[in-house]
């Protein structure tokens, strides 16, 4: 019995294990490391809209979680939970961090106040459409392997 | 139902590589407009004077801008317009520089008429509201707006007429002295003809002066304007009336009625 698991262990889980570490960090560096680091220092923070390190940084979390969750059950009913979840998790993000896809900012610049309306609802279109071809491949997934469950024939 | 995830994960991953591709380079492209601001120029033209604000764009992005448009409104403190310009630049193709100018033009003869004499007497503030949008990329509409406050000094401020005296000139005629005052507050030079006719209880023209004036810009003026009223008419000066002052320049004429006594 011992045997058999430590078989599981190796075979099984080890392999997930570190896939989902090595997806988790290249999702991470993906993700945090390089928009942050193609994003010029030099800009001043009074002028933006919000704080781009610390929104980047939440939505680095959201996806290495999502992308360590979905490697560890990969292959499974629940790997596709995950993966509907993350998509509407995403969708949910970008919704409220782009205030529905039109920001509006007052900027103090010298003695003006300055409005700034930035439209980027067609970004967020775009995003939205693309999480929703995520669901629907894993609600596709998650259909095909109960078929495959239900329609497995044990000849033993 | 293998395929159809397979086509549906190439599809996902290929749209969130655009998605990524996009949102770099777009970011990159702003960083790489610039936007110079020239010095407010003003020009003399056929009705009054025209400001002129000249500015470039350098686009040095990836992305193309379109629909740049720039307005301004001009409201006094009532909230009436008096101007309102928009400039329009339809496209900033990438890697070009495009050179404009938002020209206001001031018709002074509309902003002197009678509707405007308040402004012409007493100081005040113009409300200037700044709008300003674009597209990025076609896909991403900008909108820039600020509200900014001008003084407007009056070219008449404090404008008063003294006590007027009267004394004999010949048989016919009598010599009367006409205290002016006022200060110029504008930002312009006032030359030009100041006219000024008085009118009895009875609404009877009872003297009329007129003096050539040049007053510089933040500079008083005070002087006496001489007339000649008939003897018969000297009787029938009142301790209270109306004054009706006209101005004249080569450009505009103004006037406006003003009691006196």
């Amino acid at each position: 019995m011992a045997e058999l698991n430590a078989n599981f262990v190796t075979k099984t889980v080890l392999p997930k294990v570190l896939k989902a570490t090595v997806w988790g960090i290249f999702t991470f560096v993906t993700v945090y490391y390089l928009p942050l680091m193609l994003i010029p220092k030099d800009i001043p923070q009074n002028i933006l809209p919000f704080d781009y390190p610390a929104q980047l940084l939440e939505f680095a979390v959201i996806s290495v979680f999502f992308a360590v969750v979905g490697q560890l059950f990969s292959g499974t009913v629940i790997g596709c939970g995950f993966g509907i979840a993350r998509a509407l998790v995403i969708i949910a993000y970008f919704f409220v961090v782009s205030e529905g896809g039109v920001f509006s900012v007052t900027l103090p610049i010298s003695e003006v106040t300055v409005n700034l309306i930035l439209d980027i609802s067609i970004l967020l279109l775009m995003i939205v459409s693309v999480n929703l071809l995520s669901i629907a491949k894993n609600l596709f997934e998650a259909i095909a392997l109960l078929t495959e469950k239900s329609t497995r024939i044990d000849f033993t | 139902m293998k395929i159809a995830i397979k086509m549906l994960s190439i599809a996902t991953i290929i749209l969130w590589i655009v998605i990524f591709f996009f949102s770099v380079t777009a970011v990159y492209s702003v960083m790489n407009v610039g936007i110079n601001l020239g010095k407010v120029q003003m020009l003399p033209s056929s009705k009054g004077i025209i400001f002129s604000l000249p500015f470039s764009i350098t686009n040095n992005g990836y992305y193309e801008l379109t629909d740049l448009n720039l307005t301004t409104r001009v409201t006094d403190p009532d909230g009436t317009v008096l101007d309102l310009t928009e400039t329009f630049v339809s496209s900033i193709p990438q890697r070009t520089n495009v050179n404009a100018s938002h020209t206001i033009p001031i018709d002074l003869d509309t902003i002197m008429s009678m509707d405007h004499v308040p402004l012409l007497l007493n100081d005040s503030s113009f409300n200037v509201e700044i709008f300003s949008g674009l597209n990025f990329a076609r896909v991403i509409p900008v909108q820039l707006s600020t509200n900014v406050t001008m003084p407007w000094g009056a070219p008449f401020a404090h404008f008063s007429v003294g006590t007027i005296s009267v004394s004999p000139y010949n048989s016919t005629h009598g010599e009367a002295l006409i205290p002016v005052s006022f200060e110029n507050h504008a930002i312009l030079d006032i030359t030009g003809t100041l006219k000024l006719e008085f009118y009895n209880n009875s609404d009877e023209q009872i003297v009329s002066g007129m003096t050539p004036i040049s007053v510089p810009s933040q500079q008083s003026y005070s002087d006496r304007i001489l007339a000649y009223p008939r003897q018969q008419d000297i009787s029938k000066l009142t301790g209270s009336g109306n004054m009706h002052v006209i101005f004249e320049t080569p450009m505009f004429t103004v006037e406006w009625w003003e009691p006196y006594g």
